[in-house]
C-alpha cells in the first residue's frame, strides 16, 4: 500500500506530468481537425470517444446542445463536425481509409479560422483571463521555434501576455501536418499588425523546421521552461 | 472488510516526507510519460487514487472502481467520484485539489425578491450550530452506460462508481434562511443555488439549480462546511456546498456562492435542459436529447431507489460453491428500505437478503445473502424495495431516456466460474 502511494505521489509531482488525455485520437476522416480544434476549448475528447456509437440524431442534438454551453461556430462548421461524428463515431463507422491522399494547398488564414479562433478569437484578441491574445503577442517572436513548440506540444502554466496573467492549458495541435503548422504560424506572425513586431532578418519557419521539432516532443514543463529562457 | 480511515491513516507529516522524496528522486524523462496509456486521476487532482476511472481529464470527471468503493463505510476523498462542468484551469485551477480550500474571503450572497439582501462571510456561517448528515451522493448519470443495451446515449459512460456514502456537516438551510431575515416577497416560489465556477467561454450558461421553496427535501438540507470530518476539499465543492440529502449530485451545488429567492426557476441550461428526466416513458427516436421542456420533464431531484452488488465482482475471481453476495441499497430517504431480493441465477429464483440498519435515512444500507456459484456463467442480481412500495425495475431499460440519467435497474453482475 505504502509503495503504491509513493508511486502515486511521484507521478503527481513529476514535473513532466504530460496531459495524455489531450492525446486522445479519433478515427481519421474529413473534418476531424475541426473536432480537435473546436471541442477541446471546453472539454477533452474522451467524452466524444466514450459517446462513439450513438445515432445520427443524437450526435446532431448533442452538438446543437453545446451552443448552450458556449460553443460559437458558424452553422457550416457545425454541420461539418456533425457529419464527421455521425460518419466516424456513429453506429456503423467505415473501415479506416488508406492514408496518403494528396493534400490541397494550405491557406494560413483559413487554417487559423478553423483551428485557432475558437479560443484565440477571430481577430486574435483572445478572451480576458482565459485565452491569451495573439494580436500584439511578443511571444510570436520570442525566437524562431517557440510558436512551433507550443502548437506541437501545447502550453500549460502561468504566463504573462501584454501585461495580463493567464494560467490555462492549450492542448497539443499535433494532428496538424508540418506544412499546416508552418502556414498557420506564418499567418499569425503577419496578421493584425504582428508584422510590426518582427525583428530584422527574421526567418520564417518552414515545413522541415516543424518536422525536426516534431521528432523531439517536449512536455509541459519543457515548453514552459523554454519560454522562460528565450 | 470496512475501514473507517485507510488513506487518511497517512499523517500529513508522513505525506510531506513522501512527497519530498518523490520530488527529489523522480524526474521522469518526457518520453517515459509519453508512453503512459492515459492520464491517471492523481495527475488531474493531486491526491486522488490512480485507480479511479477517468471520464474527462480536462473537467476532472472520474468514477470509483467498486473494488475500492466497497472498502469504506464512508467514502474517502481520495476515491470519491468527481464531476465538474467547466475546465479546472486558469483562475479555476484552485479547485482541482483535495486540500482544505484557503478561501477565508469566501462569502455567500442571498438575493432576489427580498427586502434585505445579505452577504454572509464563511467565518460567520462556521460559527452557527452545525448538524451532521450521512448521505449517499450520486451522479445523476451514474449507470448511464447500461442504457446502451437499448440505445447508447451520449456523454460519459458511467458504470456504477459515480456514488459514495459521505458524512457532511453544516448549518441547516431553513434555519439559516430564517436567521438571515432577508424578508422574502410573498411571490417567492423558487430557491436557486449558484456555484462559483464559470463556463469556459463567456457565451456558456452558468451552473445553477432551482428547488421549489416548499420542497420537503430542503427541510433536511444543510450549508455544508465539512465532509468526512474535514473542511470540504475544493474538488468536492468546498469551502461551502449545498447538501440536500437524498438528491442527485448535481442538486448539491458545489463552491456555493449565491442563493436567490425568486418567483421563477433559473433559466440556466443546467436547470432547463440538462439533468432532466421525461415525465412519461420514452422510446429512442421518439423523444430526443433536446426535446426537454419545463412541461414534459422534471429535474433529476431525488434518488430513485437503487441497489448495487459490491461482491463478488468478476475481479474477485470466486470459485464454485458457497459465496456471500453483498452490496448496498439506498433511496431518497423519505421511507426506509424494507427488503433487498437477491438472485444468483439470473432472476429465476430470489431470496431475501439480510439488511443492516443504515446510519441515517439517506445513507446506504448494507445487505448480504448466502448463495452458491456453479461452474460456468452465474448472473447475480439484486432488487431493493422500500416502505412506500417503491422498487427497482427488473429491467432498467424501461426507464431509458435520451440523456441517460437515473439508472436504477435491478443490478446485474455476471461471474464466470
Amino acid at each position: 500500500m505504502l509503495r503504491r502511494f509513493i508511486a502515486a505521489v511521484a507521478i503527481a509531482l513529476a514535473p513532466a506530468a504530460l496531459l495524455a488525455a489531450d492525446r486522445i485520437e479519433l478515427p481519421a476522416g474529413p473534418n476531424r481537425d475541426l473536432v480537435y480544434a473546436k471541442c477541446r476549448t471546453c472539454h477533452d475528447l474522451q467524452y466524444v470517444k466514450e459517446s462513439a456509437g450513438i445515432t445520427a440524431d443524437n450526435w446532431q442534438a448533442l452538438v446543437e446542445d453545446m451552443g448552450q454551453y458556449g460553443l460559437r461556430i458558424p452553422d457550416a462548421e457545425r454541420d461539418k463536425i456533425v457529419k464527421y461524428l455521425v460518419t466516424y463515431l456513429g453506429p456503423n463507422p467505415p473501415a479506416p481509409a488508406p492514408a496518403g491522399s494528396p493534400s490541397p494547398a494550405i491557406d494560413g488564414a483559413a487554417m487559423y479560422a478553423r483551428q485557432c479562433s475558437a479560443c484565440h478569437q477571430a481577430h486574435g484578441g483572445g478572451i480576458a483571463n482565459t485565452f491569451p491574445p495573439l494580436a500584439g503577442n511578443t511571444d510570436l517572436y520570442r525566437d524562431r521555434m517557440f510558436p512551433v513548440y507550443v502548437v506541437l506540444n501545447g502550453l500549460t502554466g502561468a504566463i504573462t501576455v501584454k501585461g495580463a496573467q493567464y494560467n490555462g492549458t492549450m492542448p497539443p495541435f499535433d494532428h496538424l501536418s508540418d506544412a499546416e503548422i508552418a502556414a498557420v504560424i506564418g499567418y499569425v506572425r503577419a496578421a493584425w499588425e504582428n508584422a510590426e513586431l518582427r525583428p530584422a532578418g527574421f526567418v520564417d519557419v518552414d515545413e522541415s523546421a516543424v518536422k525536426k521539432a516534431r521528432a523531439k516532443p517536449m512536455n509541459n514543463t519543457e515548453v514552459h521552461a523554454y519560454r522562460a529562457a528565450h | 472488510m470496512e475501514k473507517k480511515s485507510g488513506f487518511s491513516q497517512l499523517s500529513r507529516r508522513q505525506f510531506g516526507k513522501l512527497a519530498g522524496a518523490a520530488a527529489a528522486g523522480t524526474i521522469l524523462p518526457g518520453y517515459a510519460l509519453r508512453a503512459l496509456a492515459a492520464q491517471t486521476a492523481d495527475q488531474i487532482i493531486p491526491g486522488k487514487s490512480a485507480q479511479m476511472l477517468i471520464h474527462n481529464a480536462k473537467l476532472g470527471v472520474m468514477e470509483t472502481p467498486l473494488t475500492l468503493l466497497r472498502q469504506y463505510a464512508h467514502t474517502p476523498k481520495e476515491i470519491l467520484f468527481c464531476r465538474f462542468h467547466y475546465p479546472h484551469e486558469g483562475n479555476a485551477a484552485w479547485y482541482a485539489s483535495l486540500n482544505a480550500p484557503q478561501r477565508d474571503d469566501w462569502t455567500l450572497e442571498i438575493d432576489g425578491l427580498v427586502a434585505r439582501p445579505r452577504t454572509v462571510k464563511l467565518a460567520d456561517i462556521a460559527k452557527m450550530d452545525q448538524v451532521k448528515r450521512v448521505s449517499v451522493i450520486q451522479c445523476a448519470g451514474n449507470g448511464r452506460s447500461f442504457y446502451a443495451a437499448k440505445q447508447k446515449v451520449g456523454g460519459g459512460q458511467w458504470k456504477n462508481g459515480g456514488m459514495g456514502n459521505v458524512e457532511w456537516e453544516g448549518v441547516p438551510l431553513r434555519h439559516f434562511l430564517a436567521e438571515m431575515k432577508v424578508l422574502p416577497a410573498a411571490s417567492v416560489k423558487w430557491l436557486t443555488a449558484e456555484g462559483w465556477d464559470q463556463p469556459a467561454t463567456p457565451e456558456g450558461s452558468d451552473f445553477s439549480k432551482s428547488y421549489h421553496i416548499d420542497d420537503g427535501a430542503l427541510d433536511n438540507a444543510i450549508l455544508a462546511l465539512k465532509m468526512n470530518g474535514e473542511p470540504i476539499p475544493a474538488a468536492h465543492g468546498g469551502p461551502l456546498r449545498l447538501i440536500i440529502p437524498g438528491y442527485y449530485g448535481n442538486m448539491n451545488v458545489k463552491l456555493l456562492s449565491k442563493l436567490m429567492l425568486m418567483d421563477q426557476q433559473s433559466p440556466s441550461v443546467f436547470q432547463s435542459m440538462g439533468y432532466r428526466f421525461p415525465n412519461r416513458p420514452v422510446e429512442p427516436g421518439q423523444f430526443k436529447a433536446n426535446d426537454y421542456t419545463l412541461e414534459n420533464s422534471r429535474p433529476t431531484y431525488a434518488h430513485q431507489i437503487k441497489s448495487v452488488i459490491f461482491s463478488p465482482l468478476p475481479e474477485d475471481k470466486p470459485g464454485s460453491g458457497a459465496v456471500e453476495i453483498t452490496g448496498v441499497a439506498f433511496n431518497d430517504g423519505t421511507a426506509p428500505i424494507t427488503s433487498v431480493q437477491v438472485s444468483a441465477d439470473g432472476g429465476q429464483s430470489w431470496q431475501a437478503a439480510t439488511l443492516k440498519a443504515a446510519e441515517s435515512p439517506w445513507a446506504w444500507y448494507h445487505w448480504s445473502a448466502k448463495a452458491s456459484l456453479r461452474p460456468g456463467q452465474n448472473t447475480l442480481m439484486s432488487l431493493a424495495t422500500d416502505a412506500l412500495g417503491r422498487s427497482q425495475p427488473l429491467d432498467g431499460l424501461t426507464r431509458w431516456n435520451p440523456r441517460g440519467y437515473e439508472w436504477n435497474g435491478a443490478d446485474r453482475v455476471v461471474i464466470t466460474v
